[in-house]
């Protein structure tokens, strides 16, 4: 999956705006980035890419682009 | 008199036994002279779980309670091999935490079918004729979560709930052969997810710092409930759900 794709799909999934996110965007300012935000992102990376993804290592990430590299 | 705690003779039959409160009862009933048999789908946590048991005669099987068409034959073997039961205990659950939009119909399919199904498959074999013996005491481990809301656990509560709502009507309707059913219910119990999740927030969903006064469980605590509602002990309780948790029902 390329990282166009992963984007779509992490927009899709927290139901935000097509094409608002960026490799560059900082989480913390993604709306409404909250724990439940967290654990949909670790569910998304343990459902579509067999990742298992902390809640400890997905507070050390700080943009966007921290979560497409562990999606690999 | 006899001692009503002392298992020497009786065999219960413990699934999911390859960790946490299975394991921690499993290793009791050994020290109080009873036979295991394990079934899990994990090989190596239960060959771990049989290593820490005292007493002799014990054996496990691995099964994949997911798998509910294949529970009825493997049962069938068990109990051509070992004999009747005296106990089971379903300790065997998948731990689900996710938000609503991530419970798809196949997530939601498993959960209820190893944490619900299974316990009603293995329910249905081993109250045939011949399966058990006089007595037969079923425990089965629910949560708190079944009788009260909690943000991401929909799937994994109502699995919960499905087995409280089993024995108040399995009580009833076995009750004339005197076998017993009841669920313990325990609250947050000191596990590695927790204590990653809480890192996660922050710390600011800590149930034990509002609401469980207690602090967090051990299995041993757990343990110790199914042990008693095993025994003969408890011998007029039947068709409930038992918390076990530091407090926090009644807050």
């Amino acid at each position: 999956m390329t990282n166009e794709e992963k984007l779509r799909l992490i927009e899709d999934t927290l139901e935000l705006d097509n094409n608002s996110l960026k490799e560059s965007t900082f989480l913390a300012d993604i709306e409404n980035y909250d724990s439940m935000t967290k654990l949909t992102l670790i569910v998304l990376c343990d459902d579509e890419f067999n990742k298992k993804l902390t809640g400890e290592q997905i507070n050390e990430f700080k943009t966007v682009k921290d979560i497409l590299d562990f999606m690999g | 008199m006899t001692d009503k705690n002392d298992f020497t003779g009786k065999q219960v039959l413990i699934s999911g036994a390859a960790a946490g409160i299975g394991r921690e009862t499993a290793v009791m009933l050994s020290k109080l002279g009873c036979r295991l048999i394990l079934i899990d789908i994990d090989k190596d946590g239960l060959a771990d779980t049989v290593s820490n048991l005292f007493g002799t005669g014990h054996s496990f099987n691995i099964i994949d309670l997911g798998n509910l068409e294949s529970i009825e034959p493997a049962f069938k073997g068990i109990v051509d091999k070992h004999g009747p039961f005296d106990g089971f205990v379903h300790c065997a659950g998948i731990r689900c935490r996710r938000p609503i939009a991530m419970i798809t119909p196949s997530i939601l399919s498993e959960v209820l079918k190893v944490n619900f199904g299974s316990f009603i498959e293995l329910t249905r074999c081993i109250i045939r004729r011949n399966n058990f013996n006089e007595g037969l005491s079923i425990v089965g481990v629910s949560s708190i979560s079944s009788q009260r809301g909690g943000v991401s656990v929909t799937a994994y509560a109502a699995s919960k709930a499905a087995m409280d709502c089993a024995v108040r009507c399995l009580a009833k309707e076995l009750g004339s052969k005197s076998i017993r059913l009841n669920t313990v219910v325990p609250a947050q119990i000191e596990t590695r997810a927790y204590v990653d999740f809480l890192k996660m927030t922050g710390g600011a969903e800590d149930i034990t710092l509002t609401r469980q006064y207690l602090g967090l469980g051990e299995p041993l605590d757990v343990a110790n409930l199914i042990v008693f509602l095993l025994s003969d002990k408890s011998k007029f309780i039947t068709g409930s759900s038992i918390p076990v948790d530091g407090g926090f029902l009644s807050s």
